[in-house]
């Protein structure tokens, strides 16, 4: 009884200070929550605003409403039936998904036998590689566009230069996936090796599984670069349209000749560009799991 | 099943620098339990793992089964090992983490089957085949790491400090089931440790190893019995040996040290073979283990009479730490059935007490060499 009364005595106190804190905690919620909702609208205005403009059918201007007067998938037929913009979207594509392959292999055999091996002159590789990496990668565009057009692989078999490009130095993009695999125990290569894996199986069979992650990160990086690249494909492609990247062909609609005919199409172009990236990542994304190695060694 | 044979290897990490490992020589028989024992950083681990391939030798030949391995990998050495954090495939079930040597292998499906409910049946670990080894406790995930290496046929058996990531209660657990394994096995075990215990509880014979270099090769009775050297006399056994810088004497036949003042007789097998080596009066190291030491009633010649530092009452015995009348300290281990409750109350803290080294299990070394003198 004598314990049931002083519970009464102590709640009130209790519960008063405990109101002050709610409320308190409200009101910082509410603050923070306003300047989210802010910051969404900012970040999807443009997104919204394309979609709707590629679906606006009364004039292919920009216009000072963002509202539609009439709906219609007219600006998509005439990009694909009446533009070369299948054409660029099929190089694009190609190009994302031999780069996200090559780019999967490069850069994971190099991190993997940086983070394993040791051999001399490692050291001096990681440096000299990240060093390198600093400066930007526009330096070598005119050396670059020399050896290609000597090559044969500027205009329309810049999807192949491209290509090439995109994948040659991405090795040196090794610290990300090296750093994931230094987390991974050296001693379960051991274990495997001492099992009867060779180092191809090792990683294969027993790394590999366990990057999941690291895999999917590369493969979006990989595919994502030609979709986003304009610089140096336009050096590249030279104004020929059989070789051109989306953004390079569509960059043309913006021109001031272009643009009041090209507008709205340019936005349903940025739409179409924009499926197959988010499909990919929506696709990947559930591979991303955490925690794939709890329980191999002793924490 | 098989032998392997150590013929001068050596380990150098970098040249120039004192090698990890030095003139390592040693032939392990057929079904033999060899435990490589030392402190950290003596080489007992590079030894293994050059035996298994996953560091290459700088210098000599290991041979397994007569075959020189030098510079096989460890795929084709067919071995088998145990590592100490259990580099368990964190993706694959216990299934197949233990099936993947043989998957590698390429074996027929059922005979994979059969091996591995065998092992894992000998291992108690049935019922927790199809999970993956993050939803396992450390004993469990150590049964797995055995398990996998048990399903093999290997020539040797290679275990690297298997036990030293589990808890004090599961690894003495885990010993004796090792002892149990090792009849089902039946191979050759190499066995990696820092805990004297396990070597000695475990080996047929144990590798003594220090700086890189083999301090003495013997059975657990030799070791202790018989240490090589001051090193492995103060390594093996606990709490370690006591030492002393004495005058050994040699007076009308007999033989006499001085510790701390006091005069005590070598006597029994000691005091024979001290006489047999023509042994004269000379300056000696003399070592005493701490359950030798005997607890006496009266002062007299042959006593140190000393005072309690430290009692740690350890249930069946206590470890008197005690210091000597020249401040030097002491351990001495005693029984608790020999002790009144009155006598163990009075032991705290400067409680007077007299001790005294029956002569029989002295140890005897060279100050110089730190050599044992009698063998």
């Amino acid at each position: 009884m004598a314990k049931k009364i002083a519970n009464e005595n102590a709640n009130p106190a209790r519960t008063k200070r405990s109101m002050g804190v709610k409320v308190g905690r409200r009101i910082s919620n509410t603050f923070v929550y306003i300047v989210l909702i802010l910051m969404t609208v900012i970040w999807l205005f443009p997104f919204f605003g394309i979609v709707l403009e590629s679906f606006r059918v009364e004039t292919p201007q920009q216009v000072s409403y963002l509202w539609p007067k009439e709906f219609g998938w007219d600006n998509y037929y005439k990009l694909f039936n009446e533009t070369d913009f299948m054409r660029w979207f099929i190089n694009t594509g190609f190009m994302g998904i031999c780069t996200a392959f090559l780019q999967v292999f490069f850069i994971l055999s190099v991190s993997y036998t940086l983070s394993r091996m040791r051999f001399k002159g490692r050291k001096f590789l990681m440096n000299f590689m990240l060093i390198l990496g600093m400066f930007p990668g526009f330096l070598t565009m005119i050396l670059i566009y020399k050896v290609f057009a000597e090559a044969g692989l500027t205009m329309e078999m810049a999807p192949v230069g491209l290509i090439i490009v995109y994948c040659a130095s991405s090795g040196m993009g090794y610290y990300v996936s090296k750093g994931f695999f230094d987390t991974i125990p050296k001693s379960l290569d051991e274990a495997a090796r001492v099992d009867g894996a060779t180092r191809f199986q090792v990683f294969y069979k027993v790394i590999m599984p366990m990057a999941k992650p690291i895999v999917i990160y590369t493969i979006l990086m990989g595919f994502m670069a030609p979709w986003g690249d304009f610089m140096t494909a336009s050096y590249i492609i030279h104004e020929n349209s059989e070789g051109m990247n989306v953004a390079v062909g569509m960059y043309e609609w913006l021109s001031k000749t272009n643009l009041n005919t090209h507008y709205t199409m340019f936005c349903a172009g940025g739409v179409v560009v924009a499926v197959p990236v988010t499909a990919l990542f929506l696709m990947l994304q559930k591979y991303y799991v955490e925690g794939v190695t709890g329980g191999a060694v002793k924490g | 099943m098989a032998t392997v044979k150590f013929t001068n290897v050596q380990k150098i990490y970098e040249k120039g620098q004192t090698p990890a490992v030095a003139d390592f020589n040693l032939e392990i028989a057929d079904k033999e339990f060899i435990v490589l024992v030392g402190p950290s950083g003596c080489g007992k681990s590079t030894t293994l793992r050059m035996l298994a391939g996953l560091e290459d030798i700088s210098g000599g030949t290991i041979e397994i089964d007569g075959e020189v391995v030098n510079d096989l990998q460890p795929r084709d050495r067919n071995i088998a090992m145990v590592f100490q954090n259990y580099a368990l495939y964190p993706h694959l079930t216990v299934f197949e983490n233990m099936a993947f040597s043989l998957r590698l292998k390429k074996m027929p499906q059922d005979e994979v089957y059969k091996r591995v409910t065998e092992a894992a049946e000998v291992l108690g670990i049935t019922e927790y085949l199809t999970r993956k080894p993050r939803a396992l406790s450390g004993g469990q995930r150590q049964r797995v790491a055995i398990g996998r290496a048990m399903v093999r046929d290997s020539k040797v058996f290679l275990m690297d400090e298997p036990l030293s990531n589990l808890d004090a209660k599961l690894r003495n657990q885990m010993r004796a089931e090792i002892i149990l394994l090792r009849e089902k096995i039946d191979s050759t075990f190499v066995y990696v440790t820092h805990d004297q215990t396990e070597a000695m509880t475990l080996g047929d014979r144990i590798v003594i190893m220090k700086d890189g270099f083999i301090q003495q090769v013997g059975t657990p009775d030799e070791v202790f019995d018989r240490p090589a050297n001051l090193f492995v006399a103060e390594f093996i056994g606990a709490p370690k040996m006591n030492i002393v810088r004495t005058q050994l004497i040699q007076e009308n036949g007999k033989y006499y040290v001085t510790p701390y003042g006091a005069k005590m007789e070598v006597d029994g097998e000691n005091g024979r073979l001290l006489k047999e080596k023509g042994v004269t009066s000379r300056e000696v190291i003399l070592g005493v283990r701490p359950e030798h030491i005997a607890l006496v009633a009266e002062s007299a010649e042959n006593t140190i009479d000393s005072t309690i530092l430290v009692n740690e009452m350890m249930g069946s015995e206590l470890h008197l730490h005690v210091r000597t009348p020249d401040g030097e300290k002491l351990i001495a281990r005693t029984p608790t059935v020999n002790l009144t409750h009155e006598e163990r109350n009075k032991m705290h803290t400067g409680y007077p007490i007299h001790l005294t080294f029956p002569g029989k299990v002295m140890y005897f070394f060279d100050p110089e060499t730190e050599k044992n003198l009698l063998y």
